[in-house]
């Protein structure tokens, strides 16, 4: 306050003075006239109208080069530091002001001050990463977080990144994303396709990766992330695509590890059965017709056994996949009693070399059902095979489907022979579970039925057992029509779902229901 | 690509199969069926027969020496590697892949056959019903 009160005074006081002198001006050029020159007539008149004229000339100049002069250094501050001004102007020279100097020198400062906090700001929002630094959480995050802008350029790296890909964060700045990250997609759903198909269509969108193989151009080493995308268009900090990296390198390599044992195992063992099928139709085909009925027999027997070896590889590996919770089912819409049909045709040769005959009842008014055609068709060969092996010497079994009263389709498998004490039904769906009482006479590796269980629940069906020992056992289990199973699975128009023996997958990525 | 209207033609069928007693069981059982049958061992040497002679279908192993089958596939279906590409392609393998990337070679494939659970009769009507 000070320095405003002593300009004022300044400012009264040059303002007096400039007067002052403008009225002594008029009144000497009055006594010149009249005194000194003294002139009279049309002279005096002449030398007297020049008052007015030195006023005018007097006045305005000494008043724009005295009275003026800090609001011109102030305007000069605030050009100086103007941006986007074409003409150059330099800074003030402050010892050349004599009024209020004080208080023009403190405002100027003042002007400098704004501008700079004006630029700081300007600055930072230039290069978010200045911002984000700062930013506790984002540098704290033990994820690796990459910000990108509009042009898919690195603009801010968090520490983590340094540490899971290698190189320090600083070094990936400024460089385009992909070029920067070799990263390798399992599909065509890539980060770049994402992105394609979100500008300009949205304004924010998520996305989720599985199994993205990051590695750094020429770094031998790569990893396997989760990645996570977040896109917000037009962004005013210039953040437009957020990425989050989350590693499970070690998770995919040991589910790898843990599925490419069984996945070998089951490859060594189809190797040879696929030629023993193949020889023994081979024999059957251009042998057969020369052979006895006991030859012939043996034949048919040996056919049975190596697909029942078949059968049981397959089993074998979908435990393997159930227990790594990689059993996906693509449910499609199915003919019913098609599949039924298929699964006893190819099973009927198996019976037949037993003396069984599988007859069927099918109701006519089944609906399309939704099944893997598959893994359901695992299920009745199991629970045929079952039966095969439980007859007892009994003759018939019978397969029926029908709709039941929950609008569900039920399939049920039925034998006459040993049937199963109530003691143990509770437990013939647990894994490796066998009866002991004839475990003796008949083969097997107790994985069937926890196999079928697996894969009906999976379908979202139930599946049940009713039996009577010496009368003989029935397995029933359900399905869904399409239709509910589509409603179920809010798959809407899509012609098929995705599930696991867990829960739902939709577009590959697990979510339970 | 003419779908047997042309019977006095056989058509010719391409085996890239490494084991040996499956390829000549396959061979025997569609030659039979009135094919025409080529078996390669080698994948290498398989893919470039596939790129330079004209076959109707290729039988294509997944486990096979010097290069994947999945390679092969991608490079038989790729425009800019193999401009002229008519056969169908068939997967015959035993083994077994995440379902994921099964779906992902099924989709390539114009079929995907797991070896021990078909007969070489089987695969003959298989291949019979491709075209029709």
């Amino acid at each position: 306050m000070g320095y405003l009160q002593s300009f004022i005074r300044q400012f009264r006081a040059r303002l007096f003075l400039i007067i002052l002198i403008n009225n002594a001006l008029i009144v000497a050029d009055w006594y010149i006239v009249d005194q000194v020159v003294k002139l009279t007539g049309l002279w005096a008149l002449l030398a007297i109208s020049a008052m007015p004229l030195i006023t005018l000339g007097v006045i305005p100049w000494l008043s724009t080069n005295i009275l003026v002069q800090p609001t011109k250094f102030l305007w000069q501050a605030i050009l100086h530091i103007a941006p986007h001004t074409t003409n150059d102007v330099g800074a003030p020279k402050l010892e050349q002001l004599h009024l209020g100097r004080e208080l023009v020198t403190n405002l100027i400062n003042q002007v400098y001050q704004l501008a700079s906090v004006v630029q700081g700001v300007e600055q930072s929002n230039a290069s978010p990463s200045q911002d984000l630094h700062t930013n506790f959480v984002a540098s704290s995050l033990p994820l690796p977080l990459l910000v990108l802008d509009k042009a898919e350029t690195i603009v801010y790296a968090n520490e983590s990144t340094s540490k899971y890909l290698g190189k320090p964060a600083e070094e990936l700045i400024g460089q385009n994303a992909y070029t920067a990250l070799d990263m390798s997609f399992r599909s065509d759903d890539t980060l770049a396709s994402w992105l394609k198909t979100s500008k300009g269509k949205v304004v924010t969108a998520n996305h989720k990766w599985e199994r993205v193989r990051i590695g750094l151009p020429g770094q031998g080493d790569s990893l396997l992330f989760d990645l996570a995308g977040y896109y917000n268009r037009d962004n005013p900090l210039g953040y437009e695509t957020l990425l989050i990296l989350f590693d499970h390198t070690e998770v995919y390599a040991q589910d790898d590890q843990a599925m490419s044992f069984v996945a070998l195992s089951v490859h060594e063992l189809r190797t040879p059965l696929t030629l023993l099928r193949g020889y023994i139709e081979v024999f059957d085909e251009e042998l057969g017709p020369t052979l006895n009925p006991e030859l012939k027999a043996f034949m048919k027997k040996m056919d049975a056994s190596a697909q029942q070896l078949a059968a049981f590889v397959d089993n074998i590996l979908n435990v393997a996949k159930i227990e790594d919770n990689q059993l996906t089912l693509q449910l499609h819409e199915e003919n019913w009693p098609n599949v039924i049909e298929t699964v006893v045709r190819d099973l009927s040769l198996r019976a037949g070399v037993r003396g069984i005959t599988i007859k069927t009842d099918i109701a006519a008014d089944l609906p399309p059902v939704g099944v893997d055609r598959y893994s359901i068709y695992e299920v009745l060969a199991n629970l045929l095979d079952n039966a095969i092996k439980y007859s007892n010497g009994t003759d018939e079994i019978y397969v029926s489907a029908r709709l039941n009263k929950e609008g569900l389709v039920e399939t049920s498998v039925k034998d006459f022979g040993l049937g199963i004490d109530g003691s143990i039904l509770p437990h013939i769906f647990d894994k490796f579970y066998r009866n002991h009482r004839n475990r003796a006479q008949i083969g097997g590796t107790g994985l069937g039925l926890y196999l079928s269980k697996a894969i009906v629940n999976a379908h979202g069906g139930q599946i049940m057992v009713s039996s009577k020992v010496s009368e003989g056992s029935t397995f029933t289990f359900t399905v869904l029509p399409f239709t509910q199973l589509a409603d179920a699975g809010k798959a809407g128009a899509t012609p098929s779902v995705t599930r696991n023996a867990h829960g739902w997958i939709k577009n590959h990525s697990l979510y339970r229901d | 690509m003419d779908s047997g209207t042309t019977p006095t033609t056989p058509k010719r069928v391409l085996c890239i199969e490494d084991e040996h007693f499956i390829s000549e069981l396959y061979a025997r059982a569609l030659t039979k069926a009135g094919y025409q049958v080529d078996v390669q061992l080698d994948g290498q040497k398989g893919l470039a027969v596939a790129q330079t002679d004209v076959y109707d279908i290729i039988l294509l192993d997944l486990m096979i020496p010097n290069i994947t089958g999945i390679e092969v596939l991608r490079t038989l279906r790729d425009p800019r590697q193999t401009p002229k590409m008519h056969a169908k392609i068939i997967i015959t393998t035993n083994l077994e892949q995440r379902e994921d990337v099964r779906a992902d070679i099924e989709q390539q494939a114009d079929g995907y056959l797991v070896k021990a659970e078909i007969t070489p009769r089987e695969l003959v009507e298989f291949l019979s019903h491709l075209d029709a």
